[in-house]
Parts: structure tokens; sequence; C-alpha cells
């Protein structure tokens, strides 16, 4: 039996609102509120709600068959609990029905796995308490924001009792080893699911390219090429971003139809079946390859690494002049300013200061600046002002 | 192959520079020769002016070489417009002063020829008697010489180049570094203003248009009504420099206005910005470069917003004074009302020095690693400002990226985008 792992990113950050020089000392409201709302309730009505529709259909259709698997950030938990608790009942009502799974990860969807193992530590648990309060489940299968790992995150992960993590599948993590199959790192504590890069971009990038040679993509052409993959235990990740269906991927490209066709695709073939990452935990540990990461890995671009939060000189400076706040934002450990700390380590706030990828349309999809210095100049307006909030 | 004839009609030429015009048609005009044969007529030359393959003539030469008087007829601009003559301190938008009271007149020796593009100025009070004599004169030269194109820069050239054009049938381009809606705003279309006449004119017997910018393009084909099949916008570009970095000692940061002081440079959004980032970071010296009509406002305001201590006001530089303040300045800064292209922000760009310019500009379609907001949107002059002075990790990614966007310009490029612009024309 070949398993296939069906795996999808639910993000929203906390957006930042335009704060010129003059509001820093006199203005400590960060959120661009107005614009959050926006965003979220467009997303949840081309995709949130009518997608986890169509998989609770199709759940209910393949009785028990058809699993899948989510991470939601707690930035995303949030303004859906706050703004559109219909998302939030219909996610519920996916984990209802034991066929779809949760995984744990950093609350504010940030890089604190890079910058700093106590901060980490606190956001996976912040994280883990809010799926259970608001979801009701307890993830035991971890993915780090961007599916970002180096080979220490094992000894960490392993210390706050996970023993199964998410990462990228690409050639210079694996080698030349198939991508589906389970690795284990290299402390040989934590087993690893590599992405196939490549048919999971067949449906989030490549679905919609007419100058692709497989275009237009069928759900019964896609299944036929994963029915090509051979192996007992092969294990096929297809992980990517939640917001391809009917966002990124508006529903007239027919995204919306070959997700409806394509576990019966799938399925035809008795050889494969669904499964979700912590079915494999019940496994016996076979022998398994390493998966070498001694720098960050992540599933970003054409490089595979995170030079897509931390390459440009204003990304590192803002990265580490919101970290240096650690000490004093825990010494004076009031919650709020905990929270709005979380809150300006979340990624995207990096990704949209990069200029290497400044014309790339993935990188542009809810960009809100004109540029990644005015991402930068209003991220160092807000931490200014932040800094004043603790007496700095 | 054979190579193209132009006949180049210039106005500022170096050494005689007063804005961007001179150095864009030096530059242009440089590289073209490598692929045509350029004969240039400008008022005034050097005789150390050479230039390889480029036969250059100044009106201040004019008769040396035994050239005849030439009979001007007396209001030769009439054609243009219906001129109503006005007072001419009531409105003075030019470098160093154009008036309007005096009309050229029937001028015709040649060492009055020679005389009047003699002095330093090449616009002053008389400018109409320039072009009215330059149109005189070169339209005559133009026709014991042999070119395939006309090729014109800005207004002051256009009633000769029109001219010539309805004396030879040869096609005619007319190269757009400025307009008059750029110079003086909506007071353009005042039916006193000859220029904006003379400007539509030449731009509608044109058979093609060179703006300097895209930006320049839509302002003449909104505020002039010309057609957008004319366009082919070719950008300017900069001659490579030895650039270099000195150290400020004074303790404070300093940004600088470079240009003229005049209504198009914006220099009261200046005074708005400086005033707004200095409530909040004192720590900052602004200054300027440059004279122009609207000098006494600006120090006026500049007093009334209490922050002339704040200002130093230094005149005209020279090329090597302009490039010893570049090197010690932290921002650039360009508020211009409309600027079709901008090449000292390129300048300073060479620097090093982090640009912030205004929206409604040429430059900023070559420099898209600068900061930029509409002239009026002080709010965000100065919060780019406040960033440059005090975030460490921008400059560094602005100038490199600059750096990268400054290699990809060169008047070569340029030159042979105007040689396809002589292509469309079957010359």
């Amino acid at each position: 039996m070949a398993a296939v792992c069906f795996y999808f990113q639910v993000h929203q950050p906390c957006r930042l609102r335009d704060f010129p020089f003059f509001r820093i000392g006199k203005e400590h409201f960060y959120e661009a509120s107005a614009l959050n709302v926006e965003i979220l309730n467009r997303v949840s009505d081309l995709c949130y709600l009518p997608v986890n529709q169509i998989m609770l259909d199709l759940i209910n259709r393949w009785e028990g068959k058809f699993k899948i698997t989510y991470s939601i950030t707690g930035t995303a938990l949030e303004q859906l609990q706050r703004h559109r608790p219909d998302v939030v009942e219909s996610f519920r009502k996916l984990a209802e029905t034991g066929c779809v799974e949760f995984l744990a990860e950093t609350y504010y969807h940030s890089l604190a796995a890079i910058f700093s193992p106590s901060e980490f530590e606190r956001q996976v648990k912040l994280h883990e308490k809010a799926m259970k309060n608001i979801l009701g489940v307890k993830p035991r299968v971890f993915r780090n924001t961007e599916l970002m790992y180096r080979n220490d995150l094992a000894d960490i992960l392993e210390s706050l009792g996970y023993k199964m993590v998410l990462a990228e599948g690409a050639r210079k993590y694996i080698g030349s080893q198939s991508t589906n199959q389970i690795f284990v790192s290299e402390n040989n504590k934590v087993r690893i699911l590599p992405r196939n890069f490549i048919l999971s971009d067949d449906i989030a990038f490549r679905f919609t390219d007419v100058a692709w040679n497989e275009y237009p993509l069928s759900a019964e052409k896609y299944a036929g090429w994963l029915h090509k993959i051979s192996g007992d235990n092969a294990c096929i990740n297809l992980f990517m971003d939640y917001e391809t269906f009917g966002e990124h991927r508006k529903e007239e490209t027919g995204i919306l139809e070959f997700l409806k066709n394509l576990p019966g695709a799938v399925l035809k073939n008795k050889k494969f079946h669904f499964a979700n990452p912590s079915d494999f935990l019940k496994l016996k540990p076979a022998q398994a390859p390493v998966y070498h990461s001694p720098e960050w890995s992540s599933w970003a671009d054409e490089e595979k690494d995170v030079s897509a939060w931390m390459f440009d000189n204003m990304q590192k400076d803002a990265l580490s002049k919101v970290y240096e706040l650690e000490p004093v934002v825990k010494e004076l450990g009031k919650p709020d300013l905990l929270d709005v700390w979380g809150k300006l380590q979340t990624s995207d706030h990096f990704y949209y200061m990069s200029t290497r990828y400044r014309h790339n349309p993935v990188h542009q999809s809810f960009n809100h600046y004109a540029s990644p210095y005015d991402a930068y100049l209003n991220y160092m307006n807000i931490l200014s002002d932040f800094k004043g909030l603790l007496g700095l | 192959m054979k190579r193209t004839k132009v006949l180049m009609l210039g106005w500022e030429f170096p050494p005689v520079l007063t804005g961007g015009l001179g150095t864009a048609c030096y530059g242009l005009v440089k590289a073209l020769s490598k692929y045509a044969d350029i004969q240039l007529i400008v008022p005034q030359t050097d005789r150390h002016q050479t230039l390889e393959n480029v036969k250059i003539k100044g009106l201040n030469h004019y008769g040396i070489a035994g050239e005849g008087a030439i009979e001007l007829p007396p209001v030769p601009l009439e054609e243009y417009a219906k001129v109503k003559k006005v007072p001419a301190e009531f409105f003075n938008p030019y470098p160093v002063g154009i008036g309007f009271e005096q009309e050229a007149s029937a001028l015709v020796v040649p060492e009055a020829v020679r005389a009047l593009f003699s002095s330093n100025e090449p616009y002053g009070p008389n400018i109409m008697q320039k072009v009215a004599t330059y149109a005189g004169v070169v339209s005559r030269i133009a026709l014991d010489m042999d070119f395939d194109v006309i090729h014109a820069h800005d207004w002051i050239t256009f009633p000769a180049a029109v001219k010539i054009k309805e004396m030879t049938g040869k096609p005619l381009v007319v190269h757009v570094h400025s307009l008059e809606t750029d110079r003086v705003g909506p007071l353009a279309r005042g039916d006193w203003n000859k220029v904006f006449e003379v400007e539509s004119k030449g731009m509608q017997k044109a058979d093609r248009i060179i703006p300097v910018s895209q930006y320049t393009q839509q302002c003449a084909m909104e505020n002039y009504g010309i057609t957008e099949e004319k366009f082919f916008p070719v950008h300017n570009a900069i001659d490579e420099s030895e650039t270099f970095r000195m150290p400020n000692n004074s303790g404070e940061k300093l940004v600088l206005f470079l240009g003229r002081v005049t209504f198009q440079k914006g220099p009261e959004f200046m005074v708005e910005t400086a005033w707004k980032l200095l409530q909040v970071y004192p720590n900052v010296m602004f200054f300027v470069a440059g004279v122009g009509d609207m000098m006494d406002v600006l120090k006026q305001k500049v007093l009334e917003r209490r922050i002339d201590h704040k200002f130093v006001f230094a005149g005209f530089l020279s090329k090597t004074n302009v490039k010893k303040v570049l090197a010690r300045a932290d921002v650039y800064f360009m508020p211009s009302v409309s600027e079709p292209f901008g090449l000292s922000a390129l300048e300073a760009a060479q620097f090093d020095v982090p640009c912030v310019i205004s929206r409604q500009s040429g430059v900023r379609e070559v420099l898209p690693n600068a900061l930029n907001a509409d002239f009026w949107d002080t709010d965000k002059f100065a919060n780019y400002i406040y960033g440059l002075l005090n975030y460490e990790g921008i400059r560094e990614d602005m100038v490199n990226k600059t750096r990268q966007d400054l290699a990809k310009l060169s008047w070569d490029d340029a030159a042979r985008d105007v040689m396809e612009v002589y292509d469309t024309l079957g010359v």
C-alpha cells in the first residue's frame, strides 16, 4: 500500500497598519484591522468556508477513506474566532470526523526556531493551548513555519514531545533518494515527512499555467502520476497553502472540481490510500534514510532556504532588533506586551521586506506594501514605538 | 550601410549648462555619433569643446566663415501665438529670468548674431529674440546642409526645426526634455504664454516625439493633446564618473536639495517636509544647492517655520563642489512638482546617496529602488527621510540595488533607441 498525505497550511498574519514616524510614542495600536478583516472575509468566502464544506462532503462520501491534514496558525485562528466564527465551526466539524488531523506549530507563524529556542517553546505551547481550547484537538506532529527545518530542530522537537515533523523534500536535503518515503533526523529521534515538491507544485502553482504542457490538469491524469509511484511503503506528501483552493486559484479555474474528483481518482487504484501523518507514528520505525539539513531549509522559492525572510540587510536588521527585545519583554511578563511582541515576529512582515523577490507574484499575494522599503520602514517605526512601551 | 545624417538642433551644450538639458544633449550626441553623422547647431560653442564625428556650429561664431546677413520678419513668432504683452516682473519662471516684454526685431548683421549669442546667459529676458534669431539663422544655414532627419531639443529650437521641415520636407524628430507645463504648471495655459504654443506646434508638426520618460509622454498627451502613436520615450543615462565618499564630521545628518529653486522643483514642499521631520528629529541639516526665482519665497517660508537654523543656502555650486557635497550627503531629496526626468537624482545615486524623489518624475522609472511619494505628500517624504536617517538596515540595500539599476543605463542604449526611431521614418 502506498499512502498519500494531503496537507494544507492555513495562515493569515495580523498585518500592520500604516505607522508613520510621527506616531512613534503617541499611538500604540499596530494592526491594520480593516484590511485584515477584509482579507479574512475574502479568503473565508472564497476558500475556507466552501472548501471546508467540500472536504466534509468528500470525507462523508468516502466513509473514512479520504483523510486530510491542516495546520492553522494562531494568528489565523484568533482572527477567525473574532470575525468568522462560522469558519471556526466548520473546522470543528472537520475535526469531529476523525479523518482530519491538525498539526502543531508556532502560534505566531514566526522564525522563533531560528532566533530563540525559549521563545519557540513558548509559541508552540501557546499554539497547543489554542488548538485544544478552540478545536478540541491535541496535535502530535509538528510543522514549522514555512516548513523550516535544520538538523538541530529535531533535538528541540524531541524535548517538546514531538516525534515527527514535516519538511521540504528538495534534493539538497534528501540526496538522490526517493522523496516518497519517511526520513529520519540526524539524531535518529524524529521522523521526517518530506514534501514532494513537484507533485505539490503541480497543484499549487502549475495548475493554472496555460504554458505548461500538462495543462489542463484533470484529477484522473494527476492520480495517474501518483499511481506510477511504486513501493509498498511509499508515502507521497502533498503539502500546500490551503488558500490555493478558491483564493490563489479561483473557482473558475476548475481547481475545486479537481479537488472533488481527486479522492475517487486516487482510490481507484486499490494499492493507494490517504493517510494522516500520525498514522505513521503507529508504524514500527523501519530503517530510514537521514534527512540532512545543516542550514535552514524551507519550502520557499527555488532556493528552498530561508533567504526569502532573512537575505536583505533590512530583514536581518528588523529580525535582530525584534528578537533582542526578548529579555525585556519576558522580564516585564505582561501578557498583552508578550502578545504584541509575538505578533511582531510573524514571518510575513519580513517576507514583505524582500528586495530579491519583489516582483515575484507568489510573494506579492496579500502584500499590502508598495515596496520592500515601505515594509521595512513601517515595521521599524512600529518597533520603535513598541520599544517605548517597554521603557527602552 | 549608409549612415544616417542628422541635423541636430540644441540649445544648452557644454560648457553652457543650466540644468539637465545640456548634459543630456551632450551624452546623447556623443553616443549617437557612433551610429550617425551629426551636425549640431547650438547658440554658443566653446572652441575647446569638440566631439569626434560631430560637426558643432555655434551661432556665437556666425559670420566668421563668411556667412552673410539674415533677414528676419519683424515678429517671427507671431505665427505661433497671439501674444499679449505682460510686464516682465509679473511672471518669471526661467532659470535666470525670462521676460516677454522684448520682441524680436529685424536683426540682420552677423556681428549682431554673434553678440546676441555670446552672453553667458542662455535664456535671459531677451529669450524670445534669441529663439527668433536662432530660427531665422539656422533655417537659412540648413538650406546649404545635407541631412536626412531633423532632431530638435526642446521648445527653444522648435521654431527653427519646424521651419526647416517646411522648407526641406525632411522628417522632424522633436526631443522633449521638459515642457512648459512642468516648468510653470497651470500657468502654461495662460493665453499670453507663447512657450506652450511653440511646444504644441512643434509636437504637432513633428513626425516623431522622443520624451525623456513615460511620465513626460503622459504629460504631453494630457496637456497638449498629442496622440500616443508619435511617442517613443527614451530615458536619459549617465556617464560613469569617479565617485567618492567623504566623512560628514558635522555631527548632523545632511539632506541635499540640488537644483534650481523654482516652482517646478517644489521648494515649498521641501520646507513642509523639513518642518515635519524637525519636530521629531532635529539632528539634520537641509543643504540647498541652487538658485532661482523662488529663493526669496523659500527663505521666507523657512523663517516663518522657525527652522532657518536648519538650512544652508549654498547658491549655485560648481561641478566640483556638487561632488563634494554629494560625497557627504545622507539623503538626496527631490520633491519636484513635475520633473520630466531628473538627471541630478542619477548623479546622487552614482554617489551612493539614497534618493527620496517625487512620484511626478521620469527618473523614478529608472530608479525603482529610490523612495518616491507624490510631491504634495510631505508626511510621506518626512517619513522616508526619517527612516533613512534612523534605521541602519535600509541604506545598504537601497544603494546596492540602485547600483544595479544604474548599471543598466547607458547612453549607448539610448542612442540605439534613437536610431530605431529614425528607422521608423525610413531614413
